[in-house]
């Protein structure tokens, strides 16, 4: 494929998450959608370069923070626009809301708002796979805070004795809600990968698409041979824990901090290809809040349903 | 000991120890279902969580039956995931009190994704929690915790006490169930034998309560050993003092058949709850919440509870053996149900753990 061609087919999906969070920023006075909302705003590189090197069946679990991977897998912006609304065209019914987006149909599976709860599953998932010989991976998608809960470690071990097909991806954006990284982390998590013999790789270029793109293909290439990589990308979350504003105003963290980051990404430094291709994907959103905005209801019929 | 529990119109019976019943249910599960696998601390080792899973490792594969590290979180997260994608995992827990290590997989997790994605995914899974009683299990082998897991919705939680409700229930749980189950079987029931069906049921037998042993004097609503010791009660109040005990076997804990339940105390106006654990927010309140949401007036009397004293379990024999109820005080409050308290019957001598548990002796 022509690499103009690739960045280009990056950079709309990574335009799109932008645009659609920029959407949601917008709308959320509004109280159309009445749930808490993480922003990827910052983040979308990862998503896309990662989605972009894995196979359609490959399967990613991911957390509250998942609109990026949501489309980046290509999930559907109608359903995800009537989830965020709790309307019973959503994916679940508006049962789950951002929090818990999925999209069974390109196996993104089920996001979880508990941290790093889902890591295992990712590589139960990835042991299935191997049981049946199937050539399918899983990715474990969660934030640096994740890897400082038990059940990290646990799943690392795991998969690591059973040499499984998993990838665990670390979205490190150096914040655990408002906690900086060094008050919380007493080791590097590369080193720590390596105790448990398992391969790792760290990406600085968190803004950069087609990097990350490749990172991820390699540690595929190990993944795919039947053994767990530890890929960590270092990105910037330009928004606050949650919700939709900025919170550089409360001043535990300064705007500098995220300059450079801005300083480096595309959707901010590539204004012709966001002019060229914004009115289209704007047209796509504004489709998807429509529709949303006429989709019923939960009525009180699915209180009780779906509960076995 | 033999106990011959539940009424059915099988014409073929067998004797079939808890723990074979077991067996066979696991075994039959891995030979029938190809994507059924087990795995728990042990399960293929040559203790075989007390012989439940003896052998099975060598019968099926390391990959359909294996041991895991010290991970109750993570296996239970990594049976979620197997799940999602087709598997049907069966973990086990060589003591209920472990499986807390795994409450967030269990409670935040497997409890909820049906529900909290709409019913567009489901984990279906067996997890097999292990009670402990005697030998000085002490405050951590020893809890028995169906009213913390039936509390949260989306889970099914089942206490076999018979060989029979593990032979009815599992292959149902494993071939058809379509969300998490979490069985809690008694230690004290592995070594036992019972009288079981030789013949594989020609239906699917629903999860369910049934009764144990019918009569019309008084209802005792029983949990999975207590059935037992309910059972035995009642043939002693019988045959001292004609009284026709109504044995219910709540059995499904999370979805009891309560019409089945709320007939029989209509029926007797009397009302004993025996049950594994303790009585505070628990078994016994669920029942009386039953039975006051309908119409409070079906009971002649305030009902009689039995369960854990309310501490922690003492590991001295001395207090361990008051901390239980005994058949001593099961007759008697089955008594003072129906008699009175001045009911001036002989009660049992037996103080301590029963005659027909005595084979159970550690180690464990």
């Amino acid at each position: 494929m022509d690499s103009d061609e690739r960045y280009r087919r990056l950079f709309r999906t990574a335009l799109t998450i932008r645009l659609v969070e920029e959407r949601i920023i917008e709308l959320y006075p509004s109280d159309r959608i009445q749930s808490p909302v993480h922003l990827s705003i910052g983040q979308e590189a990862v998503a896309v370069g990662v989605c972009d090197a894995l196979n359609p069946d490959d399967l990613v679990f991911a957390t509250y923070r998942s609109h990026g991977f949501y489309i980046a897998k290509g999930g559907s912006l109608d359903k995800m626009f009537a989830e965020l609304y709790g309307r019973i065209g959503g994916v679940s019914k508006g049962k789950a809301g951002s929090m818990h987006l999925s999209a069974p149909e390109v196996v993104l599976m089920g996001s979880s708002a508990v941290v790093a709860s889902s890591i295992p599953h990712a590589v139960g998932a990835a042991l299935s796979f191997k049981r049946r010989g199937s050539s399918r991976v899983a990715v474990a998608v969660f934030g640096d805070g994740a890897t400082e809960e038990g059940v990290y470690h646990e799943s690392l071990n795991f998969a690591a004795l059973m040499k499984v097909p998993v990838l665990f991806l670390c979205e490190d954006n150096g914040l655990a809600v408002h906690s900086f990284k060094n008050a919380r982390q007493s080791y590097n998590l590369l080193e720590h990968a390596a105790t448990f013999g398992i391969e790792s790789r760290r990406v600085d270029e968190g803004w950069d698409m087609l990097a990350i793109r490749q990172a991820t293909l390699d540690a595929l290439s190990v993944v795919r041979a039947g053994r767990p990589f530890v890929l960590e990308i270092a990105t910037g979350r330009y928004k606050e824990h949650v919700g939709v504003g900025d919170d550089f105003h409360f001043g535990y963290r300064s705007a500098a901090e995220i300059d450079t980051w801005k300083a480096r990404d595309p959707l901010l430094l590539d204004g012709k290809l966001v002019a060229e291709l914004k009115p289209e994907i704007d047209r796509e959103i504004a489709a998807a809040a429509d529709f949303a905005e006429n989709s019923p209801f939960p009525g009180r019929d699915e209180l009780l349903t779906d509960i076995i | 000991m033999n106990v011959s529990s539940k009424e059915r119109p099988s014409t073929q019976t067998r004797v079939l120890s808890y723990a074979g019943a077991l067996l066979e249910t696991m075994d039959a599960a891995l030979a029938d279902h190809p994507n059924t696998f087990i795995m728990g601390q042990g399960v293929d080792d040559f203790k075989g969580i007390f012989g439940s899973t003896t052998g099975l490792a060598q019968k099926y594969g390391a990959d359909r039956v294996f041991d895991v590290p010290l991970m109750e979180e993570g296996m239970t997260g990594v049976a979620i995931g197997a799940a999602l994608v087709g598997d049907y995992p069966i973990t086990t827990h060589i003591r209920a009190d472990f499986s807390f290590l795994a409450m967030n997989q269990i409670v935040n997790l497997a409890s909820k994704y049906s529900y909290m994605f709409g019913g567009i995914m489901s984990c279906p899974m067996l997890i097999r929690l292990v009670v402990g009683r005697s030998w000085g299990q002490g405050a951590q082998h020893s809890q028995s915790p169906q009213a913390t897991f039936a509390h949260y919705p989306g889970l099914t939680v089942v206490m076999p006490s018979t060989s029979q409700a593990i032979l009815d229930m599992y292959p149902q749980i494993i071939a058809r169930h379509p969300g998490p189950v979490v069985s809690i079987e008694h230690r004290l029931l592995y070594n036992l034998d019972f009288s079981a069906s030789a013949e594989t049921p020609s239906k699917p037998i629903p999860l369910t309560s049934y009764v144990a042993r019918e009569g019309r004097d008084v209802t005792v609503v029983a949990t999975s050993v207590m059935v037992l010791e309910a059972l035995r009660a009642a043939q002693y109040v019988a045959e001292k003092a004609g009284i026709e005990v109504e044995v219910i076997d709540l059995n499904s804990i999370s979805h009891p058949d309560w019409e089945l339940v709320i007939g029989s105390i209509r029926k007797t106006g009397r009302l004993v709850i025996a049950d594994t654990s303790w009585l505070e927010y628990g078994v016994a309140g669920e029942v009386c919440r039953q039975v006051m949401l309908r119409d409070p007036s079906m009971l002649r009397q305030a009902p009689a509870m039995l369960g854990m004293a309310a501490a922690p379990c003492p590991t001295a024999k001395s207090l361990e053996d008051i901390y239980y109820p005994s058949q001593h005080e099961t007759v008697e409050a089955i008594l003072a149900q129906v008699r009175g308290s001045g009911h001036g019957i002989d009660l049992p001598v037996e103080r301590s753990m029963t005659e027909g548990y005595k084979r159970f002796r550690g180690p464990f």
